[in-house]
């Protein structure tokens, strides 16, 4: 699912954010990513969602060989993931509904299939009766929550989420990670970066350690329990 | 491309001009100056040649045969006069319609001209108009050589005159539609850069999820075209009011020279098809070139 093969990556001003890392994710998993400020977190996302390209090694997401990805070809391999982002990065003058409209809207799915998926997605996490509401009328917490519909709304294999409880009370953020974690229950691939340890040790799930650009720690299979 | 995401692209279009208004109407309000002096340095160089065309074709060279021509001779002069380059109509003077001409002029002296015959004094001479007359020289040169000929007269120097009247108008017309197209292109870009800017949160997010660089490009190609076209519609109007008040100003000078000359100033009737398609054309490929050439630039996707 997700493969990075002796990754480097040195930024042109010259900072060394990433050194040879390998890392492997198989579909179906439920991984944190953890590690202090400036370790390396968001690169590694970054190389994984191809907004950025590896100075060396190789990346490979959902049978994609990033490295070898046309321009042109990045929108197609993008459709297969969902990105959620801490700032929730959602259209101030869209409601709910249109926020996640949008996102199929302009991958051009039809107008038919959007008006069934997302009141859908928007049931799944729980904002249905919040539908017709502009983000700046809903918590931190909801609007995450939209993100995370939008996400969701063409049905990724993969959902990679940089520090999504980064804006939101602690309480909140447990919700927000249980329901990625009802997520990944049906099959999808979950990889969330994160500070806050606590939250890391509620769900017993694999924990990948960056420092300094290098993979410390990796509980790989022994935190994993469905393997 | 479904018809809901088309309808959708123009929609954004539209919506991006009515958020940033006051820069599409800044805009538009440039781009409409510049196609006017578009428009008037065009209409402006059509009227002027064709004035300038009337002009010429007052001005004919004479060419004068040699004494004691005979009439084999004459014809053989037609022929090879036919068959010189840059000459329109040919009319022949014979010594005997010259003689006539004078007799009439002279009105009642006219009789001094009986005690001659006519071909002593009136050599036989063609009238010949030139088609272009910055070539005048050159074919004066040319009728200079034929042994029957004894003596061309041409207007060498109103030749020369009305010439460079045509190039200053023509270059300078290039000149300034060149510049003002560039000007207009720069102000399309600019509009555009302001609406990237104002949507760049759009953009990074489409981005994200996966939609076509065409996709994410088109709504700025609709507003680039709706710039330019009401540009073009506005401009066409105003140059249509503004030539017609022209045109009835000039009606009352009391200038006899220009007077004559309005004769063949072009009516607003038979210029505005060309005007229509030259405002339409310059429109749309000032949007369509400034929205997506320079959006590139500012739009990395
Ligand atoms: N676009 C960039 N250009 C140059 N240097 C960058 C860029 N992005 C990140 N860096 C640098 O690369 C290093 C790793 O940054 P990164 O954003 O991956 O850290 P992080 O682990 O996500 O930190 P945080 O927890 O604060 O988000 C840092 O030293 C950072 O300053
Ligand atoms: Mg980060």
């Amino acid at each position: 699912m997700v493969e990075f093969r002796n990754v480097s990556k040195q930024y042109d001003n010259g900072t060394k954010a990433l050194q040879n890392v390998n890392l492997r994710i198989d579909k179906g998993e439920f991984v944190f990513i953890v590690g202090s400020s400036g370790a390396g977190k968001s690169t590694l996302i970054k190389l994984m969602l191809r907004e950025e390209k590896p100075t060396s090694g190789e990346v490979i997401v959902n049978g994609f060989r990033l490295n070898r990805l046309k321009r042109r070809q990045v929108p197609r391999f993008r459709r297969t993931l969902g990105v959620v982002f801490q700032d929730f990065r959602l259209i101030p003058y869209m409601s709910a509904y249109d926020n996640v409209a949008f996102a199929m809207r302009v991958t051009n799915v039809s107008a038919k299939d959007i008006r069934h998926r997302v009141p859908y997605v928007l049931g799944l996490v729980g904002l249905a009766s919040k539908a017709k509401i502009i983000p700046e009328k809903l918590s931190g917490g909801e609007q995450q929550r939209v993100a995370l519909a939008r996400a969701l709304a063409n049905n990724p294999d993969l959902i990679i989420a940089d520090e999504p409880t980064g804006n939101i009370d602690p309480e909140l953020s447990y919700e927000i990670v249980s329901l990625l974690y009802e997520i990944n229950k049906c099959g999808t691939t979950i990889v969330i970066v994160t500070h806050e340890r606590e939250l890391v040790e509620k769900f017993h799930n694999r924990v990948i350690t960056v420092e300094n650009g290098a993979i410390v720690g990796d509980t790989g299979e022994v935190w994993d329990e469905r393997q | 491309m479904k018809g809901s995401n088309f309808g959708y692209l123009v929609k954004e279009g539209v919506r991006s001009l009515w958020v940033n208004r006051l820069m599409s109407a800044a805009a538009v309000g440039v781009l409409v100056a510049c196609l006017i002096l578009v428009g008037g340095a065009g209409l402006f160089a059509v009227n002027v040649n064709s004035v300038v065309q009337y002009v010429e074709n007052q001005n004919e060279v004479v060419a004068f045969a040699m004494d004691g021509i005979t009439d084999d001779q004459v014809e053989e002069l037609d022929m090879d006069l036919h068959m010189t380059p840059n000459i329109g109509e040919i009319t022949l003077v014979t010594s005997e319609e010259a003689l006539e001409e004078w007799k009439e002029r002279m009105g009642e002296n006219g009789d001094v001209f009986d005690a001659y015959d006519p071909g002593e004094i009136f050599p036989v001479m063609f009238r010949l108009q030139v088609e272009d007359i910055a070539e005048m020289e050159d074919t004066v040169f040319t009728l200079m050589q034929h042994p029957y000929l004894q003596r061309v007269n041409s207007p060498q120097e109103i030749a020369n005159t009305l010439t460079s009247v045509r190039q200053i108008v023509s270059i300078g017309g290039v000149l300034i539609v060149g510049i003002l197209v560039v000007v207009s292109l720069l102000i399309i870009a600019n509009t555009i850069k302001i609406t990237v800017f104002n949507r760049r949160k759009e953009i990074s997010i489409m981005k994200y999820v996966g939609a076509n660089d065409s996709f994410i490009r088109l709504p700025f190609l609709v507003e680039g075209l709706m710039l330019g076209l009401l540009a073009a519609l506005l401009a066409f109007f105003a140059v249509w009011g503004a030539y017609e008040y022209v045109l009835h100003w000039t009606a009352e000078i009391q200038s006899s020279w220009i007077q004559e000359a309005r004769q063949y100033f072009i009516p607003f009737e038979k210029l505005y098809k060309p005007l229509m398609a030259a405002f339409g054309a310059l429109g749309i490929g000032v949007g369509a070139l400034g929205s997506m050439v320079f959006v590139r630039k500012y739009l990395r996707v």
